[in-house]
């Protein structure tokens, strides 16, 4: 078992890494940058490494050469990448390895093929997955995007190679798009990887997005965990997980499960993985990308599994084999992950800036709270906006719900708006509730994107009628008896 | 310091500034509180650990008052915000009969809704622009986001240019409405 890891991530992640390594025994590094040289998760490992000076064109957590340096510096025997940043960055990982670091997560190789979404397509189609129709390799320029177009029948979905998180993708729903579309994705796909590249596949009108966590040993050992439910997107950024999926039966997961053992056993996979696929109305499932690093949802699998995902993946780093076969996961009860974002849901999710002036959080039997805020803390335009991760658990569905809603109205954050309303309006919609949604679920199923409680706006009301009536002005001197606006009038007629 | 003085029973009328829902209320020395008739009394405590809660009718919701201008407040309440202005009856017709005048010459102004950089500019001054129609894309946080008008018009300034670096708020179009 490795003795010593570094974390290269910061927040309510870097805090989560540092609970399971400490409680293997493992001694914990983490980094403070000059950003957040405050930040909470520097309370949590055995040692803090002060990221060196830099000129500051690299964000501290993309610095490839530094964050090596620093674990070879420390003799660090691991290095945990977290999600995000460079966790399924292979150069990084190679460089890694070559200076001697064991980076937890896949060989270099495996994050460079996942990622280049193109290579991806391969492996899958080579290994059995279901495919969407669309372009081989990359698409050159527009003249062949309208080719593919016509072939495969409009809309279609433009993607960048190196994409993810919903960056360089545009959807095109006539040929006379497909210009300003194909440029939009291209720009966008430069600015954020680096890679201009994009190709094309046929676009599902709202399909079901649903993930499937796999766990793999460097021993050729491939488990699965279930699957997670991640429709409710916006703009292709998840807000609210569940697990296990209302959209599938139990024979439709095992089939699913197998497509995505054989994809990881295929292509030789190792540690944890996510495979995602596209689900449509007749329940037919197609690939759409592999995920080399632990997930932001992670937490809705282990609380129905009972396994932490982050030991699995520190002891496969570890050469170990895997301590669980298939028969031993047993999925229990129903989870549903909250993300609270720093973000004004009524102004169009915007990020919301400023300080953590108080936090309120539930507490109880069933729920979880990963986060990296106290208060004090500043929400600044350098980092991700989520702030925290509400999970709870449930012996069903129904009672997930609940437990998700009574714990969210006693979560309290005062200092800046969050999505806490929104998260709210999601698990109070009937839509929701039936388990009958897909991505489209925001815009065509929710009114309202932040739910009101009961008479809250008259309350509202209420409260801007007290400040008013309770409001003071100056006291008029006993004396001369005289008003403030009268002394003003005659001071400026002097 | 002396509270505000108002006669023995006033009618005020709490106004929300975003939904024009109106909320009238009879109040009598201040603090007793009449809506709909009825008698209604609220609390505002401060907690152990700090936060604010109002407590009315059994309902408990944690409270922010995060600006306030004149008679207009702005509230967050279990997290939502809220506008209001408080109005005495003659204060509200006057709004009202200004608000009319004011809908004769309309305008959009496109203000950037975060802070990021402009990457294209769709639109020049004096172009007639559909409801729906791109104007503008703007790049915040690596997403590239599309901005339209909501509103049938004439363009009648555009203060960027493709490169620029705008804060949040900055104006960034105007749109003249087509009578």
């Amino acid at each position: 078992m490795i003795k010593s890891l570094l974390i290269a991530n910061r927040g309510e992640i870097a805090i989560r890494i540092c609970r399971t390594a400490k409680r293997m025994g493992i001694k914990t590094y983490v980094i403070r940058t000059v950003k957040e040289p405050n930040a909470v998760y520097l309370d949590f490992a055995d040692q803090v490494l002060d990221f060196p000076e830099t000129d500051g064109t690299t964000p501290e957590f993309l610095d490839i050469d530094n964050l090596v340096k620093l674990a070879v510096d420390n003799k660090i025997q691991a290095l945990h990448p977290g999600y995000g940043y460079l966790s399924e960055n292979a150069e990084f990982a190679q460089k890694c390895t070559d200076a001697g670091v064991k980076f937890v997560g896949p060989p270099a190789k495996l994050i460079k093929d996942m990622g280049d979404k193109i290579i991806a397509k391969e492996i899958a189609a080579k290994n059995g997955v279901p495919m969407l129709q669309g372009s081989e390799g990359s698409v050159k320029d527009v003249k062949e995007g309208v080719k593919i177009a016509k072939k495969i029948g409009y809309p279609v979905i433009i993607k960048a190679a190196s994409g993810g998180g919903g960056r360089g993708m545009r959807i095109v729903h006539k040929q006379s798009e497909m210009e300003r579309m194909f440029h939009a994705a291209s720009s966008e796909a430069q600015s954020a990887f680096g890679d201009p590249s994009v190709f094309i596949e046929k676009y599902l009108e709202n399909p079901k997005h649903i993930e499937f966590q796999v766990v793999a040993d460097a021993h050729g050992n491939v488990v699965h965990l279930g699957e997670r439910e991640c429709s409710v997107q916006r703009k292709h950024q998840k807000l609210l997980e569940e697990a296990p999926s209302s959209g599938i039966d139990a024979a439709l997961r095992s089939k699913m499960a197998r497509v995505a053992v054989k994809l990881a056993k295929g292509a030789g996979y190792e540690s944890l993985g996510t495979v995602e696929f596209l689900l449509d109305k007749n329940k037919n499932f197609y690939f759409m990308e592999m995920n080399t690093r632990i997930q932001v949802e992670h937490p809705i699998t282990e609380a129905i599994t009972g396994l932490d995902l982050v030991e699995l993946q520190l002891r496969i780093a570890s050469g170990e084999k895997l301590p669980i076969k298939q028969s031993d996961v047993k999925l229990d009860g129903w989870a549903i992950e909250c993300r609270i974002n720093a973000e004004d849901v009524q102004a169009d999710f915007t990020p919301s800036m400023g300080t953590i002036k108080q936090l309120r959080l539930p507490q109880g039997d069933n729920i979880r709270i990963d986060t990296g805020i106290v208060p004090g803390s500043e929400i600044t335009p350098w980092f991700d906006s989520m702030i925290a991760k509400l999970i709870v658990h449930g012996k069903d569905r129904k009672q997930a719900i609940e437990r998700a809603l009574s714990a969210l109205e006693r979560f309290h954050i005062k200092g800046v708006k969050t999505s806490i309303p929104f998260c709210k309006a999601v698990l109070h919609n009937e839509a929701f509730r039936s388990g009958d949604f897909d991505t489209s679920f925001i815009e065509t199923k929710l009114e309202s994107l932040v739910y009101r409680e009961p008479d809250e706006e008259l309350m509202a009301a209420m409260l801007a009628l007290y400040q008013y009536t309770h409001e003071t002005v100056p006291d008029v001197g006993p004396e001369t008896g005289i008003d403030p606006w009268v002394l003003n009038r005659r001071i400026r007629n002097l | 310091m002396t509270p505000k003085k108002t006669t023995n029973t006033t009618k005020l009328i709490a106004l929300d500034t975003n939904t024009n829902a109106e909320y009238e209320f009879s109040v009598k020395d201040n603090y007793e509180y009449r809506y709909q008739k009825k008698p209604i009394r609220i609390d505002l405590v401060r907690e152990a650990d700090g936060v604010n809660v109002l407590s009315c009718n059994g309902l408990r919701y944690p409270y922010e008052v995060t600006r306030q201008s004149a008679n207009t407040y702005n509230i967050i309440l279990n997290g939502v915000s809220y506008s209001f202005s408080v109005e005495t009856p003659f204060s509200l017709s006057r709004k009202r009969m200004l608000a009319a005048k004011a809908g004769l010459s309309k305008k959009e102004v496109i203000k950037a809704p975060m802070p990021g950089k402009i990457l294209d500019v769709f639109v020049t001054e004096g172009q007639a622009v559909g409801s729906g129609e791109a104007l503008l894309v703007l790049e915040a946080m690596k997403m590239q986001n599309t901005i339209s008008t909501h509103m049938k018009g004439t363009v009648t300034k555009v203060t960027v240019v493709p490169g620029k670096t705008v804060g949040k708020d900055d104006v960034l179009i105007e749109i003249k409405a087509e009578h």
